[in-house]
């Protein structure tokens, strides 16, 4: 029973890991621009389709090289994406447009998807194998799963702490107006934020594609589960979705042992409500001064 | 020059006029565009007699009907739900388990069917009551993906994947003119959402329900809740996305999980955004091209669909940012835009007509707002250090300082925008200290803000009268004919073309209009020009010596501020460093260095 129970907990860990580096991966673009994209599940998804199509079966070589081209292959995209979600903002007053447009890319993206792979859920052969943890096989995938968190985690911070680019972003996101009057070329440096944010999800999705369901429809559970991490953790808190989503990972893999799969997505709806609620900044965010 | 000899109250100028005043907006004239189309779609298969097209189109009405509330809910209310179809799923759901599986009658299920829809809303707006924008989408959005989740394991109950299959043949068996009493619902069902939506957004309730969404502040100091504006218009939209389920039922006679996946709850907001949101005709457009369109042309592909649903409103957002009704209304309202200028709004005119036969009144000793040993922190830096301020009744009471001295600070506390650290403060004798900001804006305070909340969206009358509806008392004779010269005069008019120092005068009428007793000015002159600040200044001594208000007011221009002020108050790092009357301010050390450039130096 106890051994169940950490198995979950570990399994709920590396699940989370990939949410919270999907929550990452929203702050970055929402420092810079204020946008969160609804389309970043499909874009996670897409990163394990390009695991199933260019490295399913192939040795480690290949394999890290693959890594590398669907991880640029994604962040093209979603640079692509940014500069699309952008173009309106430009004049209009309505900034609500890139509420609609990441919507309408995300239902583009699964709608392709469907079209063109059908409504099946693709598995991966996994290149790491698996290995034993308290007497249970654990695929490697789990594990690359934490490393990715990780591994982004003290990326980012070094990115966005040491490097000029890095700092530029960081400038964007405390005071937009005061950054551009700066002089710093503020469409670049938002464009650059997509495209890092499209390396992120790309290289998670694959890879953890041999453990999740890669399938045209899955992109937003994911959406939704790192969103809930984001929010847990504190929006624009990386180090708060350290936290906030291994918590989403374990709570939804309790609920799929003790309720049933089926409750995964509702367990996580009821955590975002229940933080919305009663600390809507975030376990880890601070309250911000309100402009009158 | 225009003259409006006609106005009960005498000749007044308030604007100029160079052509013909088009209206404001097509609202009127949308609608019936609006009903002409539904009748299309409601009446014409029928006539017709294809029964294809009849099914086909009496799911194109309810979707339209579903939009509409969506339109409502998303612009007028500003409240971004991406879960609409989980509500009509909702009532669908609930009817057909009460009706199809446990025999009640149907309109008693089609009752609980509502129920469970309202429901559904309360559980949106609770989040809703503490977040905004994309928090809300989330939410929204994950709860339109859980619904059929819910639907296909809750099996006991909903019989799962199976759906439950119903037949009302009381309401499908045709009456009059080969139509049943379901389809008449159906044709007409549409056009009274669209009613609805015009008469909300001409209300009270719409005004409110609009200036809550767009600006809380603003908001919150004309004694408007906002929370409870996102409940009633998550409420109103939950009961008419609710009906809509319920004429989905007997429509398409079965209920599945897959009905009511997120794809529907798309559909409507997808459909208000290719249309045109906010306009009243959108929804019919958005749901003629976004769902009709892609089922005649691809009939055949339904995974096509999804693709054509996102690819149009993606397009939309692109080329036509307010839709297609938004941009042909945008260009009707560009080649007719009237008001705008120096002369867009004057309030000489009308000043000069209230003026007549008044007495004029001084400041009583009476203590209209106290303030006691008042601080406010923002983290570290404190805003209002130990304040102790006395403004009596009917005085002009100047508050000066330089940037960052914690005027506007000190303003927010006793509008009740924000909270005071220790300390506390009166209103007319009434301890204020810890009360809402729309509390004590109904204990007839009004205030300005810096960067004046004038909403482009509404006509410059309709501005103005947010001022009336935030109105406690009955109105006075002189202030309802004010009104009525206004409306008549900038009824039309668009609020986009105001200057800066214009929009202030608005938002400063707005006070007026609301009768509040006690006014806030925030930096009332800033950009106004040299006339337009004589005018100002007559007002505000109108305001106080002829209609007995009491204010309180902030600003740079300390000429103008020594010209009308009654007693004045320096602030410096938050703290009072001098206050009494300004020839005695005006002496004191403590503020000599203010005074650079200025003749009272």
């Amino acid at each position: 029973m106890l051994s169940e129970i950490l198995i979950i907990v570990i399994r709920g860990i590396a699940i989370g890991s990939i949410f919270a580096t999907i929550a990452m991966s929203f702050n970055i673009v929402h420092g810079a621009t204020n946008i969160f994209n609804f389309a970043q599940g499909n874009m996670f998804i897409l990163g394990g389709f390009a695991a199933y199509f260019l490295a399913n079966q192939v040795g480690f070589g290949q394999w890290t090289l693959m890594l590398v081209l669907a991880g640029l292959l994604i962040a093209a995209l979603v640079t692509i994406q940014g500069y699309i979600t952008l173009l309106p903002l430009r004049s209009s007053v309505e900034q609500d447009s890139w509420l609609i447009s990441t919507v309408s890319v995300s239902v583009i993206v699964a709608a392709l998807l469907m079209i063109t792979q059908g409504p099946f859920a693709y598995s991966v052969q996994s290149v790491v194998p698996s290995f034993r943890i308290l007497g249970t096989r654990t695929p490697g995938a789990y594990a690359l799963a934490i490393a990715a968190m990780i591994f982004w985690f003290f990326a980012l911070r070094f990115f966005l702490r040491k490097t000029f680019i890095g700092l530029a972003i960081s400038a964007l996101s405390q005071d937009f107006d005061a950054a551009r009057a700066a002089g710093l070329p503020v469409r670049r440096l938002q464009l650059i934020s997509f495209a890092i944010s499209g390396l992120m999800v790309g290289t998670v999705g694959f890879l953890v594609a041999p453990v999740i369901s890669v399938s045209p429809d899955a992109g937003l559970k994911y959406v939704l589960n790192g969103f809930v991490a984001a929010v847990v953790g504190g929006i624009g808190s990386n180090a708060g979705t350290l936290i906030g989503g291994p918590l989403v990972g374990v709570v939804a893999m309790l609920t799929a042992y003790k309720v049933g799969g089926a409750y995964q997505d509702l367990a996580s709806l009821l955590v975002l409500v229940i933080i919305l609620m009663f600390r809507p900044q975030g376990l880890f965010g601070r309250v911000g001064a309100r402009r009158v | 020059m225009q003259a409006n000899a006609n106005v009960q109250t005498g000749p007044v100028t308030m604007a100029v006029e160079s052509k013909p005043k088009g209206r404001f907006n097509s609202d009127l004239t949308q609608v019936w565009i609006g009903v002409a189309l539904i009748a299309i779609t409601g009446f014409g298969p029928v006539i017709l007699g294809n029964s294809y097209w009849i099914h086909t189109f009496q799911l194109v009405n309810i979707y339209i009907a579903a939009a509409i509330f969506q339109n409502m809910l998303f612009v007028d209310a500003g409240q971004k739900s991406f879960g609409q179809g989980a509500i009509l799923g909702l009532a669908a759901y609930g009817a057909a388990i009460l009706y199809g599986l446990h025999d009640w009658p149907f309109a008693l299920a089609a009752l609980g069917g509502i129920v469970a829809a309202v429901l559904g809303g309360l559980l949106f707006a609770l989040p809703a009551l503490r977040v905004q924008g994309f928090h809300l989408g989330f939410v929204t959005m994950s709860a339109a993906i859980v619904f059929p989740q819910l639907l296909v394991t809750l099996d006991k109950w909903t019989n799962g994947i199976n759906g439950i299959s119903v037949s009302v043949p009381e309401l499908t068996n045709p009456v009059v003119f080969g139509m049943s009493p379901l389809a008449i619902a159906v044709a007409v069902f549409p056009m009274i959402a669209l009613f609805a939506h015009y008469g909300i957004r001409r209300s009270k309730l719409g005004r409110s329900m609009f200036v809550a969404a767009l600006s809380p502040e603003a908001a919150r100091s004309l004694g408007i809740k906002p929370g409870v504006m996102r409940f009633t218009a998550f409420i109103v939209a939950s009961i008419g996305t609710g009906i809509c389920g319920i004429l989905y039922l007997p429509t398409v006679a079965f209920v599945s999980p897959q009905g009511f996946n997120i794809e529907l709850s798309f559909v409507f907001f997808f459909a208000v955004v290719v249309g045109g949101r906010g306009q009243m005709l959108g929804p019919i457009i958005g749901i003629w091209i976004v769902f009709i369109l892609p089922n005649i042309l691809l009939a055949q592909f339904v995974e096509y669909r999804l693709l054509m649903y996102g690819t149009l409103t993606l397009l939309a957002v692109l080329i036509f940012p307010d839709g297609i009704v938004g941009s042909i209304e945008r260009l009707r309202a560009k080649r007719k835009q009237t008001g705008g200028g120096e002369q867009a709004f004057r309030i000489d005119g009308f000043l000069a007509n209230l003026q007549s036969g008044k007495v004029a009144r001084s400041p009583s000793e009476e203590i209209a707002v106290e303030v006691r040993n008042g601080t406010k922190k923002f983290g570290e830096v404190v805003a209002v250090s130990a304040v102790d301020l006395k403004v009596r009744k009917g005085e002009v009471h100047g508050l000066i300082g330089a940037n960052g001295s914690g005027k506007t600070s000190l303003l927010n506390v006793l509008s009740g925008l924000s909270r005071l650290n220790s300390g506390s403060f009166t209103i007319n004798g009434v301890d204020a200290t810890n009360m809402a900001a729309d509390r004590i804006a109904n204990m007839s305070l009004g205030r300005t803000f810096q960067a004046p909340r004038i909403f482009s969206q509404l006509s410059l009358w309709d501005n103005l009268k947010i001022g009336v509806d935030a109105r406690v008392g009955p109105a006075s004779a002189d202030i309802t004919a004010l009104a009525k010269a206004m409306e008549e005069t900038f009824g039309q008019d668009s609020a986009t073309l105001l200057s800066h120092g214009q929009r202030r005068l608005v938002e400063v009428m707005r006070t007026v209009l609301k009768e509040a007793t006690i006014v806030l000015f925030d930096e009332p002159a800033a950009g106004l020009s040299q006339g337009e600040r004589t005018n100002f200044a007559n007002l505000v001594r109108f305001l106080s010596r002829q209609m007995g208000k009491t204010v309180i007011l902030v600003e740079h221009d300390l000429d103008l501020v020594w010209g009308i002020a009654d007693t004045i108050t320096v602030l410096e790092q938050g703290r009072v460093v001098s206050s009494g009357k300004p020839d005695v301010v005006a002496k004191d050390p403590a503020v000599q260095h203010m005074f650079v450039g200025s003749r009272h130096a």
